[in-house]
Order: C-alpha cells, then structure tokens, then sequence
C-alpha cells in the first residue's frame, strides 16, 4: 500500500471525525483503527503516520497501540477469532479450548493460518462471562463454545474465502 | 499537623502527607519500590503494605498500601504485622518469578533497591522454576544501559521521563505481564534529563552507559561531596572514582537546588577528565619538563617581563584561583582580567549587579513555585536544570513566555513564544515593559511596527497577574541593554517578582566579583601594544574564544611568554609557551559561586596516580620561586569578603556578600536598528551538552547535533535557500561551508550556529554575517 494513499486516508478519517473530537490527540484511536481497517495491522509506518497527524509523539502513538488488545501490532489472517482466557472462562475449559483451537488448525496462537485466512488469539475478558467459555469472531459474540463448536467455526473460517 | 502511632510509636505527619511519607520523614522503614517523593504515590508495586487497626473493635484489622492511604490522627499503623509482612514477602517472591538472576554480573549490585528489599522482605529462596519471560533490550543511546528483563513495573521511569520532564520518547508499553519499558524503535533517547533514569529505577533496567565502560564496583567507589563544574545552577554532586580515574557522576540532595536530579551534562560531562587528549606532563616549548622546571621557566620569564606580566583568571577556575591570581598580580603591579569577550564581561557585570540589586535570584524550588515566568534566551542550553524546574512550574500551570531567536527546547512548553532576531530583544523587552505598566483603562500606546503586539499584551497580562512571576535571562547571549530592559520590567512588577540569569560558568558570579571594570578590553590593548610580554591563563581559552579569538591569537604574537594552567587542551593551552596542567574538579576542593550568589565548597575525591597540583598551589609555588610571599587563599578571601567563611562541602552553601557591583552605564536602553541589507544576524544554537569541559566528553558529544545553518523556512525561501543545500558563510575570522537546516525556531534574518561554528567564523551571538549561494 503506498503511503501517499495511507496519508489521504488518515486526513479523510481526521476531517470526518465528529466534533467529539476538538483536541487532536484524541482522534488517535479512531486513526489506529481506521489504518488497521486499511491493512489488516497497524504497521511501524502507520504508528508514524498517527504521530504525524495527532501530534503525539511515535513513542505515545506506540504506548497506546500495544495497550488495545484490539489494535494489532503484528499482521493478522483476514478473519480473528479471540478466545477469552479470563477468570470465568478458565474455569470454564478456555485452556483447552486454546490447546483444541491449535492442535486442529495447526496454526499457533499468534500466527497466521497458511492460507492467511484466520488467525487465533487469546484473549483478557470479553465481558462474555455469562456465555463462558466465549470468543469473539472478527467482532462477534460466539459462546459458550465447546469443542465441537469450535471446530465448526475454524472449518467455516477456512471455507469462507 | 497531627499524630499517628506506627508499632507504638507516635508519628507526626503533616497535611496531606500519606503514611509511607510520614514514617519516611520520621526514619521509620517501611519497603517500597513506586513511590518517590518528587512523583509521588501511585499503588503500583504493592510493597509498601501495612496493618491498620480499625476504629472499631469488632472490626479485625486490613492491610493497605501506606503509600495510598493518608495519614490521620490517632491511626493506629503496624509495620511488622504478620499479615503486612506476609504480603510484603508475597510481592517480592511474585517480582523474582521473571527476574534474572545476574546480581553477580548487574551494575546495580550494591545500590540495587531490589536487592536489598528481597533480603529484607521477600522469602529466601525461589520456589518457581518454570520458564522466565524475557524481552529484547533497546538501544537508548550513548548514555544510558538498558536491560528489560530485570523490570518490577514501577513505572517510576515513565513517570519521570514523561510526567515530570516532560520527554515523550520513552513509554510504557503492551499489557499484562509483558508490560515494558522503552521507546518506539531503537535510539538516544533524547531528553536533557535522561540519565536521571539510572537513579530512579530501583533495579537495573537503567544503568549508566559510560560508567558501564571503565566500571567498578560501587562498594570500591571514593566518593566526597562535590559541585557541579558545568554551568552556573551549581547542582550538588557526587562524584565516584577508582584506581586514581574518576567514573561516574551522580546526584547529590540538595533541597533548594537539584533535589534528587541532575542534567546529563552535569552526569556525563565528568569524561573531560579522562580524555587522552588531557594535559597530565608540565610542558616548556615543545619538551615535556618536570613540574620544578616548567616552575622555574616560569618564575624566570615573569621576573624578566617584571611588570609586564599580566593575568587571566577565568569563570570555570574556583574562587580560590582567581583570587590568588588577582593577588599574585597585585605583587607583580600586573593587570588582572577574567574574560576573554569584553562584550560577555560587561553583560555579566551587568547580570550579577542586577541579582544583587534585586534582593537576589529565586533557588530552583522557588522557580517550580512560580505562576508565571518570561525567559530571554536558550535556557536549557546555559542551565539545563532552571529549564527542568521551570517544567515544574508549567506542570502546575505556570504560562510560560519565551523570547528568543533561535531553537530553544522550553519553546515546546511556552503559552507565549516570541521569535525575534538577537539585535530586536531589548525593544520587545521595552515595549513589554510599557505594556505592563500601563495602567489597565489607558489605551496602549500604539507600538511602532512591533507586529507582536498581541504577545507581548498576553504576557504583559499574565506577568502582572501572576503571584510569584519569575524573570529568567541568559546573560550569555544578552547586552547590557537587554538585562537593563528585564531589570525594568522586574522593578515594574513589584516585589513579587524574582529576576534570574543563567551565567556562563560554574563561578561566573564568584569571578566578576573579582574582576576590574572593562579589564579584559585595557588587557587586550596593553598587549596590543607591548605593555605586557607575559600572560598567565588560568582554565580559560581566549584564543579559542567565538567573537575575539583572531584578536587574541594575533595578540598573542606580541607575547613573549604565554603560562597556561589548565585541565583540558584547548587552543590556548596548546599554545602555551609553558603548560602547567592541574588537578580536575573532583582531583580538588575549592569553592564555586552560584548564579544565586550561594558559595558552595567542593571536596577533592580522590587523587590521579600521579597527582597534578590544583591552580592555587601552582601559583603559590610560582609566587615562592619568585620570593613573592602570597597569602594563602582563606587569607586572600576573607580580606576581599568581609566576614567570608568558607563554606564546607556537604552544606547547602552560604550567600557570599560582597559590595554592590555597578552596572555600566554608557549603553543607553533603547532598540537598536536591525536592517542590514546583505547581512543576517547572528545566533547561538548551543544544546544541553555544550560547556567549554563538557565538549571534552565522548560519550555526550556523540549526541552534538550536526554542524548546520539553521534557518527559518520563510526567510529561506525568500531569499531562494533550500533545506539541505551548501551555502557559504562569511564572518571575519574565515568562511564556513554548511548545509542549511529549515528551523521553524531561528528568528527571520538570522542564522544560527553551534558554538564551533561562530569560532571558524570569529562571530559572537548578535554580530552580523554574509551569506552566498553556491551553485
Ligand atoms: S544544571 Fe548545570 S549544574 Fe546542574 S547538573 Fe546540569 S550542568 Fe550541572
Ligand atoms: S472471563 Fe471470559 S468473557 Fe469474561
Ligand atoms: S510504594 Fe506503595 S504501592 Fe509501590
């Protein structure tokens, strides 16, 4: 992606970001998420690019990046499927949920599936505690899961594109 | 303000004080790690818990953090509770599941606040042994270490770096138990205060890099109480030597100055002391003598020039050397100077008249209270830490005004910034001066094309508004007329206000007291014209002097005998006809004088394999070669200072009094003319690392910024300069090839110039310059 682009999308997003945000800085998440929309992460250029336009300075920009479990630092698959490994869904079989999730996908939490389709991560909690064990698939709530359940999901996820 | 009882001891504690402040203050011990008493509480190592008792009986007793819960009369705290111990031991025991066991090989070792807390809380062995997290450690530059794995989370880095100075390239980052400490990518880290990190991490995450490369074990360390040699703040230090080399420089408490910090100047400046390039062997000509016989060649030439011998103290030299100079001098009838710049001696004169007419400069701890504050100049370059204090007083508020004509950090900061080219200051400070004394109903005198009316009217309203405003100079880079303005606006504010400046060296204030009206001019002239054959220079480098250094390496030639008495090679001490090297500061005690007026006395430390004498006992054995009999230097002060004691290392120091030095008048306080057609005007562009010893330092100069002409991009542009472009500079001195740098901080008209710059040039800040393209 070349960055001129990169740069006229953060200044459209900067432009149209409603009056909730008169102070620049504050544009910075909706600038981080706008980016990672663009290239499935948000890359060392595109922390750049978010210090540029906000004023922050690269090191603040990072601070914040990499404390939104949301915000990714690495490159992740087209879809994400986030498995709470917090209090309640730990006592509900979270562990080996994660243990089941690499052992059939073959693919290593963190990692991107081969095909670039999924990626699978573990999660802090997700306020899902009622549907323990829960996830999130590319944003939406799934749970309580089981096995099975969660087989289907990662042959769906390898089906879909 | 009230009393509490901790293990049955009643505890006062003033208001708002937490319980970790107050058992602190009252030497009770209770662990901690996050809290420190310039940042503050923040509840994040869980060390510091206690037992309270509850007010009612039924009720069993809990556990707090000490450092979170204020202190209140009649709380009943124990320390050595089973349940507060038990959590004390739980946290240290959770802090060493990750961290390393390197203790043997970490530079922390034996200053290491974790270590000592484990031994005094946490359990003695590790039952975990499962697999430790690690990270990958950063590059942060020349000065400081980093080793992340040996981090507990106290986030007293950050706390420091970003909240308290301000810097913004060092974070905390990710979640969990991943959390670290760094910057986005590797590099110098690039605040002033950097290195205050090695102090403040209470492990070994942040050690100190050039002490790191001729380490010792801090238990072998010679330490004795020192003052920093490297600006006029005079920041209490503590200097650590080993096997006759000094290695490292830390912090020294000193309430009203420093406090627990210092700028990486004062912290990494020590290195000129160890530079292979330092004077060690006594030189006459070209042949390396003993220190007898360069003595007697020098006794010998000044008994030949008999009353043509002149000399030439310095700012950096100690009270004790310049007076004995100026005594020996006496007993010579010679002439006795202390500057190299006449133009720098008269704005001097005029500063340290101002600070005693003022009821003297407010201390660092008075700046951080101010509620308003003007600076004229790069304050962070001449006083690094006025600049951290006025920080302080921006954090709580404080609207800063800067005036100034080229890149000043503090600018960041600053409600208000004037950009000005040097030779307009005085009429900014004039009109501002009008502006704050008109009364509030009559209409402002319309100024003649001052295009910042408007700024200067927000400052003059926030100056005259403010309780405690604070009016801060760099004399270095002002002329009479300017101080004279800031003296004006001073008085117009009332009794309020505190007037400040950051002078250019540690003793500059000690040294004018001794220094005769206009000398360095009439010294220069006399040897013009033969009246003086021999000069003795102590620690100072006329011939490598910005404005006059050609004047005075021309002068020279009219000297038969040049005696050098210095610790660094500068150009003069090369080209000394007899080079008598001394001790460095930490080699030797003497006294120092403060831009306040504070005497502060320094320790020697320790002593070099071949100890080199300090400048008094040079001069007292030069004066004994020519059966001179010279007082010694308690002697030669108390007489210049009535009542004066010396004050003892160690102390907060002692206002030196000495009678009332007159500012010259002569220069009338007007604005002077800035058109000149075909000429660009002057700046210094100096940075935090840039002092006449501090430039022998490898490690901090590897931070100098590039030799460049900074220029701002709408002047650039009109005169069709591109960024990164050569051009030629043309000053008297010679002419200089720099590529341009488009600087939004340099004034319209004006270049500015690192400091070596203006030496190839024989410039000085405010003097005029021819600029070509080159094509
Ligand atoms: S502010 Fe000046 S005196 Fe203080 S540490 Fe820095 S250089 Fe030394
Ligand atoms: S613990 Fe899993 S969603 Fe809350
Ligand atoms: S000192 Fe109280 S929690 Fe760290």
């Amino acid at each position: 992606m070349n960055d001129k682009l990169d740069r006229q999308t953060l200044q459209k997003h900067l432009a149209q970001l409603p009056l909730t945000h008169p102070e620049r800085r504050a544009a910075v998440v909706p600038l981080m998420q706008s980016l990672q929309a663009e290239r499935g992460h948000l890359d060392d250029r595109g922390v750049e690019e978010v210090a540029q336009v906000t004023g922050l300075s690269t090191t603040e920009v990072e601070e914040l990046a990499t404390f939104y479990s949301l915000i990714y630092r690495h490159p992740a698959g087209r879809h994400v499927l986030r498995v709470c490994d917090s209090l309640c869904c730990s006592l509900q079989g979270a562990d080996r949920l994660l243990q089941a999730a690499e052992q059939y996908s073959g693919v290593s939490l963190g990692k991107i599936s081969p095909d670039g389709a999924f990626s699978i991560l573990p999660s802090i909690c997700l306020g899902l505690c009622d549907q323990a064990p829960a996830a999130l698939l590319d944003g939406e709530a799934v749970g309580p899961l089981n096995e099975a359940a969660l087989q289907v999901l990662l042959r769906r996820l390898q089906e879909v594109d | 303000m009230g009393t509490m009882r901790i293990d049955g001891h009643d505890i006062p504690f003033q208001e708002n004080d937490n319980i970790l402040k107050a058992a602190l203050a009252a030497n009770i011990e209770i662990p901690y790690f996050c809290y420190h008493a310039a940042l503050g509480s923040l509840g994040a190592c869980r060390l510091c818990a206690v037992e309270v008792a509850s007010v009612d009986p039924t009720q069993s007793p809990r556990v707090v953090m000490s450092c979170l819960e204020f202190a209140r009369d009649g709380l009943n705290v124990s320390v050595s509770a089973a349940a507060a111990r038990q959590v004390r031991q739980r946290v240290i025991e959770f802090l060493m599941i990750n961290h390393p066991h390197d203790c043997p090989v970490c530079d922390e070792g034996g200053e290491c606040h974790l270590q000592e807390m484990t031994v005094a809380c946490g359990p003695p062995y590790r039952r975990y042994r499962g697999r430790k997290r690690t990270f990958t450690n950063q590059y942060l530059g020349p000065l400081v270490h980093h080793e992340m794995n040996r981090c507990i989370t106290c986030y007293r880095c950050t706390r420091f770096y970003q909240d308290y100075a301000l810097g913004d390239d060092l974070g905390s980052m990710r979640l969990r138990n991943e959390v670290y400490f760094g910057r986005f990518q590797d590099g110098p880290l690039t605040s002033p205060f950097a290195g205050n990190l090695v102090e403040i991490c209470p492990t070994g995450v942040f050690t100190d890099a050039v002490f790191r490369q001729h380490f010792a074990r801090v238990w072998d360390l010679e330490t004795a109480p020192s003052i920093c040699p490297h600006c006029s703040v005079g920041c209490n230090t503590l200097p650590g030597a080993r096997d006759g080399t000094l290695r490292r420089m830390r912090n020294r408490f000193h309430p009203e100055l420093n406090r627990w910090f210092i700028c990486d100047r004062g912290r990494y400046g020590h290195q000129y002391s160890e530079h292979i390039d330092r004077p060690l062997t006594p030189r006459v000509r070209d042949e390396k003598v003993s220190y007898r016989e360069a003595l007697a060649a020098a006794a010998e030439q000044i008994k030949a020039a008999r009353d043509k011998t002149s000399g030439l103290g310095s700012t950096r030299e100690d009270l004790e050397s310049n007076a004995m100079l100026q005594t020996l001098l006496n007993k010579l009838s010679g002439r006795f100077a202390t500057f190299s710049d006449p133009q720098i001696e008269t704005a001097t004169v005029a500063a340290v008249a101002a600070l005693q007419s003022s009821g003297g400069a407010p201390s660092l701890a008075e700046i951080e209270q101010a509620d308003a504050a003007l600076v004229v100049g790069d304050l962070t370059a001449h006083a690094p830490m006025m600049d951290l204090a006025l920080r302080q007083a921006y954090r709580a508020g404080a609207k800063l005004a800067i005036l100034h004509s080229g890149p000043s950090l503090l600018a960041r900061f600053a409600a208000t910034t004037l950009t000005v080219p040097p030779q307009e200051i005085s009429a900014h400070l004039l009109r501002l001066h009008e502006q704050a004394t008109a009364a509030p109903t009559a209409p402002t005198a319309p100024a003649p094309s001052n295009k910042h009316e408007k700024e200067l009217a927000d400052i003059a309203v926030y100056l005259t508004a403010a309780q405690r405003p604070v009016l801060i100079g760099v004399s270095e880079t002002m002329a009479v007329p300017e101080i004279a303005a800031m003296v004006q606006l001073a008085t117009a504010l009332g009794s309020r206000a505190k007037l400040a400046y950051a002078l250019p060296g540690a003793n500059t204030y000690g040294t004018i007291l001794l220094t005769p009206t206009t000398s360095t001019t009439a010294m220069l002239e006399a040897i013009e014209s033969g009246q003086i054959q021999t000069l003795i220079v102590i620690g100072n480098d006329p011939l490598g002097d910005a404005r006059l250094g050609t004047r005075w390496r021309a002068a020279r030639r009219h000297l038969s005998t040049l005696i050098v008495l210095d610790c660094v090679a500068t150009a003069t001490a090369e080209a000394a006809d007899i080079l008598l090297p001394v001790a460095a500061w930490a080699e030797r005690g003497g006294t120092f004088v403060n831009y306040e007026g504070r005497a502060q006395g320094f320790a020697p430390v320790f002593q070099r394999t071949e100890p080199l004498p300090n400048t008094v006992e040079v001069l007292a054995d030069l004066a004994h070669c020519l059966e001179l009999a010279l007082p010694d230097a308690a002697a030669v002060l108390s007489n210049l200072f009535p009542g004066y004691q010396a004050p003892l290392p160690g102390t907060l120091g002692s206002a030196l009094s000495a009678p009332p030095l007159t500012m010259q008048t002569g220069t009338t306080i007007g604005p002077a003319s800035s058109a000149h057609p075909g000429h660009w005007q002057v700046a210094l562009a100096s940075w935090y690392g840039d002092d006449p010893l501090a430039s022998y330092a490898p490690a901090l100069m590897e931070l100098a910024p590039a030799a460049a002409a900074l220029i701002h991009p709408t002047a650039a542009f009109k005169e069709g300069i591109e960024d990164k472009k050569q051009v030629r500079l043309r000053g008297p001195a010679g002419t200089v090839v720099l590529p341009v740098q488009l600087n939004n901080d340099v004034a319209a008209g004006t270049i500015a110039l690192s400091r070596v710059t203006l030496t190839q040039l024989g410039v000085g800040h405010g003097d005029l310059l021819e600029l070509e393209h080159i094509s």
